[in-house]
């Protein structure tokens, strides 16, 4: 797939299908991971869905997306490694489904530019009472993350094991950097984002490359454009110590999260037997740790691992019982060393292969792995196409695998207790 | 094979039943690669109570999920290995009325369709592996227990429902599981996955004939007789109890305000009672009305509140929710805007743009495979025909729509389960 620059730093890639009833399209405006942005940048995206000049609150977009055959429009905001992005993703049924030929995408390009070129504004700020709502609403989502137990160790553990390391900004945001945001602070810091901001478009549906990039040209001729602020990709930086670290929680069900460093991110070469060796450990249903720490000891309903692949850090995740913490981590270990001394059956992997292939192959069915690959390519600099990609795994040798596994380390452990009753 | 096109959602379904009373669908998707299978039985947890050969048995609650885990056992075979050696990605659930099997897969579909018809026609439990599983099962168990989202909803059926099953949580608890063995699992598998009692979809760029085939090869030629159900006396429309809290390790309140609603016979009358009653929720509390606009901006509710209508056999029910700081302030405004829209009527133009809006997502949901292919499945049992939802969506009125809100939507009718975090003042 191409990626064109079609106004100056506003790069646009398409995928042109006609199988799908849905179309798709996301905008992301790429900002370095930092401090002192990053609460701001996911407030932006949901203080601009609030409202336009033209459509001035929620009910009235709603009404237009109704119309409009239930088209979604929503805040997107992500992070991968030390890159954040802020904007949004629509998705809309084909112009083809429209059953008195409106143009659809064309409405939804239109409704971008509205939500980036005229937004909602008082005094040269966003007005202070929507402001102060999705700065609640933002509150509320971050300290929700306590609500899903497994992803709270994690991130939990992932916090400290990042101590050192500038990736160590949470994707949304601390609270106490929400509450400070102003509206006319906000509304600055849209301003200097929307100039200074390498931006990024994708396309998926049925219409030609062509036809949807004169669209957006249009549409976005008007968004300044200067030099935008640079955004540094680095591997990780550990703490230098292993760590561990406990926690008590009411519930019935303990979690163990391990953090790995494995000094191989996905734009080195040895990427591939990383992501291979990722997969015959944890990743999946034949992985060694679900047929061990599951299959044969019964620990645990889940024991899996998966990479931060920007970072080159693996991270392994299992619900467990606390008293079986030991067994369960010893087992988890003990298939780690196996790996590394390239105890790894033939059908391990060839199942391991096969699951990544076939899930590569499966990225053109669906429109948002299609938005979710591309935008992997572009914001973790992954340097292959999903073809050489697929090549390279299955060129992979069992050596290779057992070299990548032998680069693992241990560095940080977080275990969330059950309050003994 | 009967095949039906569809002309304004541009499918096709081919579809027969075979002698041994087993349902086939097939939805060709030209030019995909992946292909996606499921293998549904008519047979969930709330399916406990039944009478077979004229014998009454009881079953403890949590086997139709113990038995879906167990099914992956083969003697002499290690199914997860075969499918991961096919490139192909197994997996299965249970709900509280169906057990479903599915598999995707890229390449060699023919060996995936035969490896799931024979795990799934083939039983084999031995007392030890059915001891061994205890083990995930109760830590599966015991996640649900710490999710907010499975306490809210296990919550609001044990408060609305009298008699009905689906009161206890699909999975049983670990006390319920501690007590079945080898043989209940063999009962059960006996009494529900019979192939009459059971449909096959596959969705993909197959050849639907060669499904059919495969089916009629690999399965039993015959049906015994499926079991009778016992889902107890008919739900009454009041609710049980109205109101319910707990307190658990979450950062806001969460709720869920359920209403009965009766429960519509299978066929045309269950698809139209759906999509009015999901109608009537984008009207009352969707996005785009008066109520939610007013309660967003009050911070009375967030991203997360929605709601629609849900159905079992034996029980329906309106139900919505979402996180919220004042979530009975919620349910009396949810009440209050019902009997206006009920007494006043749904604007025209609002309602015709609320079709149109959830038609163009319904469209938009058969590009997913998985949904289609199970959703197939399901409306079999339902006697409904899945692709006739354009039809339906043209002849619905409001009027049905303010009907269902004035008849349902009433505090007799309602329950509602809090979980409060853990010393929260408002």
């Amino acid at each position: 797939m191409d990626r064109i620059e079609l106004l100056p730093g506003i790069f646009f890639q398409a995928a042109q299908t006609t199988r799908f009833k849905t179309a798709c399209f996301s905008l992301h405006l790429l900002r370095p991971l930092r401090k002192e942005e990053a609460a701001k940048n996911a407030l932006l995206a949901n203080v601009l869905m609030r409202g336009t000049a033209k459509h001035p609150n929620l009910r009235s977009i709603s009404a237009m997306l109704d119309h409009l055959y239930g088209a979604s429009a929503g805040p997107l905001v992500r992070k991968n490694g030390e890159v954040q992005t802020c904007g949004f993703f629509m998705s809309f049924v084909e112009d083809r489904f429209a059953l008195e030929k409106e143009k659809i995408l064309a409405a939804m390009v239109d409704f971008l530019r509205e939500l980036l070129l005229e937004p909602l504004t008082e005094n040269d700020a966003f007005p202070a009472d929507i402001v102060a709502g999705e700065k609640q609403n933002l509150i509320n989502m971050i300290a929700s993350e306590v609500n899903d137990k497994r992803a709270y160790a994690d991130q939990k553990m992932l916090r400290a094991m990042f101590a050192n390391d500038p990736g160590n900004v949470s994707r949304l945001g601390e609270i106490e950097d929400v509450q400070a945001i102003t509206p006319a602070a906000l509304f600055a810091h849209f301003q200097h984002i929307l100039a200074h901001s390498k931006i990024e478009i994708f396309y998926a549906g049925s219409q030609s490359p062509e036809t949807v990039a004169g669209l957006f040209a249009n549409a976005l001729a008007a968004i300044p454009r200067q030099t935008p602020d640079e955004v540094v990709i680095r591997g990780f930086q550990p703490v230098g110590k292993p760590q561990y670290l406990e926690e008590t929680m009411d519930v019935t069900q303990g979690k163990l999260s391990m953090g790995f460093t494995t000094e191989c991110t996905c734009r080195d070469p040895e990427y591939p037997a990383l992501v291979l060796f990722n997969a015959v450990f944890g990743a999946g249903v034949t992985s060694k740790l679900f047929m061990n720490v599951r299959e044969k000891l019964s620990l645990c309903y889940y024991a899996s691992s998966s990479l931060l692949s920007s970072k080159g850090v693996m991270v392994v995740s299992s619900g467990i019982q606390t008293e079986n913490y030991e067994t369960a981590k010893a087992e988890i270990l003990r298939q780690l060393t196996a790996c590394q001394n390239g105890e790894i059956t033939e059908d391990e992997l060839l199942s391991a292969k096969k699951a990544l292939c076939s899930s590569l192959d499966g990225i053109g069915d669906s429109l948002s792995r299609m938005e979710d690959f591309c935008s992997f390519r572009v914001l973790a600099q992954f340097p292959m196409s999903p073809a050489a990609y697929k090549a390279a795994l299955e060129a992979v040798t069992v050596a290779e695998i057992a070299a990548a596994a032998q680069k693992v380390r241990l560095d940080t452990i977080l275990l969330l207790k059950g309050a003994t009753k | 094979m009967k095949q039906t096109y569809y002309e304004k959602l541009d499918e096709r379904v081919f579809e027969t039943r075979l002698p041994n009373g087993l349902a086939v669908f097939v939805l060709p998707k030209k030019g995909f690669s992946q292909k996606c299978a499921y293998f549904v039985t008519n047979y969930g947890s709330i399916d406990t109570k039944f009478t077979q050969d004229g014998k009454k048995i009881e079953t403890p609650a949590g086997v139709a999920h113990y038995l879906e885990h167990k099914m992956f056992d083969l003697p002499g075979r290690d199914v997860m290995a075969e499918f991961s050696a096919l490139g192909a990605n197994p997996n299965a659930f249970t709900s509280y009325h169906r057990t479903a099997y599915c598999f995707s897969c890229t390449e060699h579909f023919e060996a995936c369709l035969e490896l799931l018809l024979t795990y799934v026609s083939t039983p084999y439990f031995t007392q030890e592996s059915v001891e061994k599983e205890r083990g995930i099962i109760n830590q599966e168990i015991l996640m649900y227990e710490d999710s907010a989202d499975s306490k809210g909803y296990e919550d609001l059926f044990a408060m609305m429902l009298q008699n009905h099953p689906a009161k206890t949580p699909i999975a049983g608890s670990v006390e319920s599981v501690a007590e079945i063995t080898a043989q209940t699992l063999y009962d059960c598998f006996t009494a529900f996955y019979q192939p009459t009692n059971m449909a096959l979809c596959v969705v993909g760029d197959v050849d639907p004939a060669a499904v059919a085939e495969t089916a009629l090869r690999l399965l039993p030629q015959t049906s015994a007789p499926v079991a009778l159900r016992d889902y107890g006396e008919p739900e009454q429309l009041t609710s049980g109890v109205r109101e319910f809290t707990r307190e658990m390790d979450v950062s806001m309140p969460t709720f869920l305000l359920g209403f009965k609603c009766p429960v519509p016979e299978n066929g045309e009358a269950l698809a139209r009672m759906r999509i009015v009653g999901d109608l009537a929720a984008e009207a009352l509390l969707g996005e785009s009305s008066a109520l939610y606009l007013r309660l967003y901006d009050e911070a009375l509710i967030d991203g997360s509140f929605g709601g629609g209508f849900e159905d079992l056999p034996g029980a329906a029910m309106f139900t919505c929710g979402g996180d919220s700081p004042k979530p009975f302030a919620v349910r009396d405004a949810i009440l209050a805007e019902a009997r206006r829209l009920a007494n006043e009527g749904i604007e025209k133009e609002t309602f015709e743009a609320l079709k149109k809006s959830a038609m163009g997502r319904r469209i938009r949901s058969l590009d997913n495979f998985d949904g289609v292919c199970f959703r197939l499945c399901e409306s079999y049992f339902e006697g409904i025909s899945y692709l006739d939802f354009p039809e339906i969506y043209a002849s619905v009125t409001r009027q049905e729509a303010e009907a269902f809100l004035r008849e349902n939507l009433t505090f007799e009718r309602s329950s509602t389960a809090v979980i409060y975090p853990r010393n929260w003042e408002a």
